[in-house]
């Protein structure tokens, strides 16, 4: 699996910081809401799709996440015709789209590890409260991406194994093995970290360096 | 590791002392009065499955403590300093696999370094050292799961070693590992400036080792020399 | 479990809770199966989202769940059909996602709480089996419902009837979660938290 939806790049929306963007995305999504009129939605639509298309996405990638997402816009669509009347099925419709679009281009060109740090910055009031711990949750980041490929071999071993035996694939007879397994390597793993001085004496005293 | 670079000098060993350690799971003995002072650079522990001797290299860095007696490394208890004592004793698994956490080899190699509390602009260049020293500075930016075995072994060595420990224990390196790895392995502990323990089955491992334990039902049943403790090891325990 | 820390969750666990989520976005990648007596092949991505609450407990279910939403949110294809993005959540279905936080803190209390007290083979399944179906449903729906309604405008009626679509394969779900949580305790009972 590709670790990341993010898209090399150096285009003027990759430069922009990831606190700029969530803020204008953020505002964005208030400002939608705030009106009804197809001819200011429209062309706002139009704006977010230029801006996706301004990051240069590789064609795989855009059809991939587009996909999906212009299927339920297609059925919201219908539903709010149907039921609501062609205009406000216009609103709706543009309105996501504009919202969804922007959000794409962002995912597209920030850095997972950059919105990650944006989100520890986000939280560190909660952080000092002791509610967060952003030095085990940025840990806890890290191991799902280091295991979900191991997992996923986990995941076709059993597969294999059964299919090997004759057996029809039976989720129940999939998971519960590759479950037991996992958690089985979790002792492991976790003596592994621990061995290596986790946690690090000090709550991540963080300086910021780009 | 390519280059003619002279091994670094050795470092002493730290001190290891085991008094009355007494070690249970769900009040099955694994441990039993377990007393030894260990001093030597190179040491040795060998036994049957499941006669403790995997506990025993987890008594050295605090992954397990003791339910009776103490562990002492240079001194410091490792139930009351757990965090000091890991940072002097590396600690090697037996499964690769399992001991490199993160999904980016550099990452991996900082993380060990960042628990140390190294000043964050000082962590790229001992990692890129730590890469080069075992010749595998090309695999810096690789993702982990994509390594082959030796890589791997390779990378979880290179996380242990870029932490500068003063000891290193090894609990079973070779058992997963073809012959060529397993080599890998042996020059590498011979080579090694720092102290090591190292716990296995595979009794060519110890060749020219200072002193080896034979652990047997909970208890040492042989501290000696390795030919030694090798024979007392075949005659007793096969 | 030697190491304690300022919120109780020591090195064991985290790890637990990163191990459940890869669980959960694996179930994500793989393609959907079909079981015998429905006809549309089910994905099983949600089935793993009852599984977190059910195996781990309320703490570290809800837990693995917000590491996938957090994921979700920094722009990983973690969700089935290798979806991701802020986007998820500005979008008509995010609801589910923040939905499955909630609910497996749900499933996991009425496991801790109550499953694990019934005795008799039969009755625990069946108690795992309502805990998905309260949490796993319920919970997940009762969020994402309003959710579909606020973020596509529909009126929340509608907006019900077409969340609903997904309950048949859901129930489906719950029965096939409740047997695997009953496997797994047995072969690998950890204690919940």
């Amino acid at each position: 699996m590709n670790l990341s939806l993010y898209v090399r790049g150096n285009t003027p929306l990759h430069r922009l910081p990831a606190s700029v963007k969530f803020g204008v995305l953020f505002a964005s999504g208030i400002a939608l809401f705030l009106t009804d009129r197809v001819l200011v939605l429209g062309p706002a639509a139009a704006v977010g799709a230029g801006l996706l298309l301004s990051v240069r996405p590789p064609a795989t990638a855009l059809r991939r996440q587009l996909t999906g997402l212009l299927i339920t816009l297609a059925v919201i669509f219908a539903a709010a015709a149907l039921f609501e009347g062609v205009h406000t099925a216009f609103v709706v419709l543009f309105r996501l789209l504009a919202l969804l679009l922007l959000a794409l281009a962002v995912t597209f060109s920030t850095r997972a590890a950059d919105l990650l740090e944006f989100f520890e910055r986000l939280t560190a009031p909660l952080a000092r409260l002791g509610v967060a711990n952003p030095a085990k949750i940025s840990l806890g980041v890290s191991l799902v991406l280091r295991f979900v490929p191991e997992v996923h071999r986990g995941y076709l071993e059993i597969r294999e194994a059964q299919a090997a035996r004759g057996l029809r694939a039976n989720p129940a007879a999939l998971v519960v093995p590759l479950i037991v397994r996992t958690l089985k390597s979790a002792d492991a793993i976790a003596d592994a970290i621990d061995a290596r001085c986790y946690p690090p004496p000090h709550p991540t005293g963080r300086e910021t360096t780009p | 590791m390519t280059g003619a670079a002279q091994p670094p000098a050795p470092t002493v060993a730290p001190v290891l002392e085991l008094d009355g350690v007494h070690v249970s799971y769900d009040d099955r003995p694994v441990l039993t009065d377990v007393t030894v002072r260990l001093t030597e650079r190179r040491i040795g522990v060998i036994g049957p499955n499941g006669s403790g001797k995997s506990t025993f290299a987890r008594l050295l860095n605090g992954l397990v403590v003791p339910g009776r007696g103490t562990v002492r490394v240079a001194g410091l208890d490792t139930a009351e300093h757990p965090r000091e004592v890991r940072s002097k004793v590396g600690f090697v698994f037996q499964n690769p696999d399992n001991q490199i956490v993160f999904p980016i080899v550099a990452e991996d190699l900082a993380f060990g370094v960042k628990n140390l509390g190294v000043p964050k602009a000082a962590i790229p260049g001992r990692v890129a050292d730590a890469l080069a020293e075992f010749g595998i500075g090309h695999l810096a930016e690789r993702q982990s799961h994509l390594l082959s075995g030796g890589e791997k072994q390779l990378v979880a060595l290179a996380a242990v070693m870029v932490m500068r420990p003063e000891l290193v224990v090894f609990d079973e390196p070779t058992t997963l590992l073809d012959l060529r790895n397993r080599n890998l392995i042996r020059d590498t502990i011979g080579r090694m400036a720092q102290a090591a323990v190292v716990v296995t089955h595979d009794l060519d491992l110890l060749d020219g080792f200072d002193r080896v334990l034979v652990v047997h039902e909970g208890r040492v049943a042989c501290d000696a020399d390795p030919a030694t403790a090798v024979a007392w090891y075949r005659e007793h325990c096969s | 479990m030697s190491t304690r820390n300022e919120s109780g969750l020591g090195t064991r666990d985290v790890v637990m809770i990163a191990l459940f989520a890869a669980i959960i976005v694996t179930l994500g990648l793989v393609p959907p199966v079909s079981i015998g007596v429905v006809p549309v092949p089910i994905t099983l991505q949600t089935l793993g989202v009852m599984l977190a609450g059910a195996a781990l407990g309320p703490v570290r279910g809800a837990l693995s769940c917000a590491l996938v939403a957090l994921l979700t949110l920094i722009g990983l294809p973690v969700l089935s059909g290798g979806r991701g993005g802020v986007g998820v959540f500005l979008g008509p279905t995010g609801g589910y996602v923040v939905g499955w936080i909630l609910g497996a803190l749900v499933t996991g209390l009425l496991v801790k709480h109550w499953v694990l007290r019934l005795r008799g083979r039969g009755a625990q399944i069946a108690g795992y089996i309502t805990a998905c179906v309260v949490g796993g449903i319920l919970v997940v729906y009762l969020i994402g419902i309003p959710w579909l309604w606020l973020a596509s405008g529909l009126t929340l009626g509608k907006a019900f009837v077409g969340g609903l679509v997904f309950v048949p394969g859901d129930l489906v779900k719950a029965v096939v979660a409740g047997l695997v949580v009953h496997g797994v305790r047995r072969a690998y009972p950890i204690p919940v938290k």
